[in-house]
């Protein structure tokens, strides 16, 4: 049971950790189609976040 | 001047709207003569309803208008926008579901009606719902600037273009709060699904062929200096706090609360939660057109001929107007419109509940299911058109600065609202004193931050560089919270010994 509470206070805090380490993504290089690392890395990241944050609904869903 | 598609298409799609929010009222027949069914559409929104109606709220005119007016003037700080819509869902999966179960059990309709079931505080709850109240209106406010810039950029070189605008502006808030009057969340749903199907097409297009015509993203990069293509690294923590703050304020919103509590289910509310980040992806479109504009010479110099300070506004408008067909020019600018429309009517909506619930009703105990909801109705009408009266009165700029105001008063209910969801040892003396704390410093520090002048700043300069006033405020108050709370608790074990 506490293995599954870490695996969901994880999916909550990576992708939180990451977007308020700005050093993380604040630079121009590589870019993507023109476009500076800060922007389109950020925007991927949402996709990414949206992984996780399902991950975590339904990992919580089978409990209820 | 536009071209009459421009206009045909932009009429003929407000009429198709204004028929949706009629509609509404017979949409998932309820009887409306009840709150819940008519300010939480009967609690039956599946995923898919949800994912549209808060999608609503994250697409406003904020997002429209606000941010690309941003990222235009200042730079890449702004781009703040889209972590901040990432960890807001963090926030909201964490604490949103259990609001949702509690609010079902118990049969509460805004944050307010919580935090006076759980502190058993009427005081607290006026006070969350004042709050709730005063920071929505500039928000409503900034909805009607949005439409406003529409307004602007399809009025631009025609005569009387200032008394069209404020006449188009009346007529559709006249058809908008007509519909919420009657038809209430349901109204307000199917228009946000409608104005969401506008709203997408305009970014795909938007992000394909804009860069396409100016010969690649690179271009318009190419036009703007450094602290547009990263963030200067004394912004870093200015950027990081402004994350921080604004996703911890979003759900705070009694219009976001709203939306949560009109979920079917706690388990369809976090699928719908967990989606939301990519909607993320248009906002971060839009914002990219700050930066796009420069590279498309027409639309700069349309831009060159209005004053510095309303140009930032006028950005994503102008943008679609000299880069898009007209007949397609109508369907994005409509969709900019009524983006701002279907917020406003949901805010206005959130509102009232606030004020008839926790307000009127703890002084008037009294009141019958019926004047409830009527006044419920009337007072969502009303602060619709108290925000419009304001954006006629106050310049537009202005708006967006209060806005920044709100965002800072909202933060201050979380430790009542988020900390009393899971926290058993908070206490209410200690959340009173920490909210009046909250709002006094943050008042003072965005008043100091913009040198007791208009406010275009909510950055407050600090040892470890600026840093977003909500955090700070917040932090302020969290102490006094905790804190307060411990030494309260601490004196009752130790009296219960002495017993």
């Amino acid at each position: 049971m506490r293995a599954k509470y870490v695996i969901l206070a994880l999916l909550i805090l990576i992708p939180s950790f990451v977007n308020l380490g700005v050093p993380i993504y604040n630079r121009e290089y590589p870019e993507l189609i023109g476009l500076p690392f800060f922007y389109w890395f950020q925007t991927l990241w949402l996709v990414a976040s949206a992984g996780f944050y399902l991950a975590f609904t339904h990992i919580k869903g089978k409990e209820q | 001047m536009i071209g009459l598609d421009v206009t045909i298409v932009f009429v003929s799609l407000f009429l198709v709207f204004i028929f949706l929010g009629f509609y509404g009222k017979y949409w998932r027949r309820g009887n409306l003569n009840h709150v819940h069914e008519w300010s939480l559409a009967g609690r039956k929104l599946g995923t898919t309803l949800v994912f549209f109606l808060i999608g609503a709220d994250l697409y406003t005119a904020y997002s429209f208008v606000a941010i690309p007016s941003g990222i235009f003037a200042k730079g890449s700080l702004y781009f703040f926008a889209i972590p901040y819509v990432m960890l807001t869902f963090a926030v909201a999966l964490v604490t949103m579901p259990r609001l949702w179960t509690l609010s079902r059990e118990r049969g509460y309709i805004t944050a307010s009606d919580f935090v006076k079931d759980r502190f058993g505080s009427k005081t607290l709850a006026i006070m969350i719902a004042v709050t709730g109240i005063v920071a929505e209106l500039p928000y409503i406010a900034l909805q009607i600037v949005g439409m406003q810039s529409v307004l602007t950029v399809m009025l631009a070189g025609s005569v009387n273009s200032q008394a069209v605008q404020e006449i188009s502006l009346l007529i559709a808030f006249v058809a908008l709060a007509a519909f919420t009057y009657t038809s209430g969340l349901r109204g307000a749903t199917l228009t946000a699904v409608f104005k969401d199907i506008l709203i997408w097409i305009t970014v795909i297009v938007v992000i394909i062929a804009v860069p396409i015509s100016i010969g690649g993203f690179g271009n318009a990069f190419k036009q703007v200096n450094q602290s547009y293509v990263t963030l200067p690294d004394s912004l870093v923590p200015a950027y990081a706090t402004l994350v921080l703050g604004s996703a911890l304020a979003l759900y705070l919103y009694p219009h976001a609360i709203n939306g949560v509590l009109s979920a079917e289910s706690a388990k369809k509310l976090r699928k719908s939660t967990a989606l939301l980040p990519l909607y993320g992806v248009g906002l971060a479109i839009l914002a990219l057109m700050g930066i796009l504009v420069y590279g498309v010479p027409e639309a700069m110099n349309f831009l060159s001929g209005f004053p510095e300070s309303t140009r930032g506004i006028l950005v994503v408008p102008s943008l679609i107007l000299f880069t898009m067909p007209g007949w397609f020019s109508g369907i994005a600018l409509l969709g900019i419109f009524v983006g701002g429309l279907v917020p406003a009517a949901i805010m206005a909506m959130a509102q009232a509940n606030l004020l008839t619930r926790n307000i009127i009703k703890e002084i008037k105990p009294s009141l019958s299911n019926n004047s409830e909801i009527r006044i419920t109705k009337i007072s969502s009408t009303i602060f619709k058109f108290i925000a419009l009266g304001f954006v006629f009165t106050v310049p537009a700029t202005y708006a967006i600065s209060l806005q920044l105001l709100g965002g800072v008063l909202i933060a201050q209910i979380l430790p009542a609202v988020f900390f009393g969801l899971y926290v058993k040892s908070l206490r209410k003396l200690p959340l009173i004193i920490g909210l009046l704390v909250g709002i006094g410093s943050g008042i003072y520090m965005i008043a100091a931050a913009n040198n007791f002048g208009p406010l275009s700043s909510s950055l407050f300069k600090t040892y470890f560089g600026p840093l977003y006033i909500a955090v700070i405020a917040l932090a302020f108050n969290l102490a006094i919270a905790f804190g307060g709370s411990a030494i309260l608790n601490k004196s009752a074990t130790s009296q219960k010994k002495n017993q």
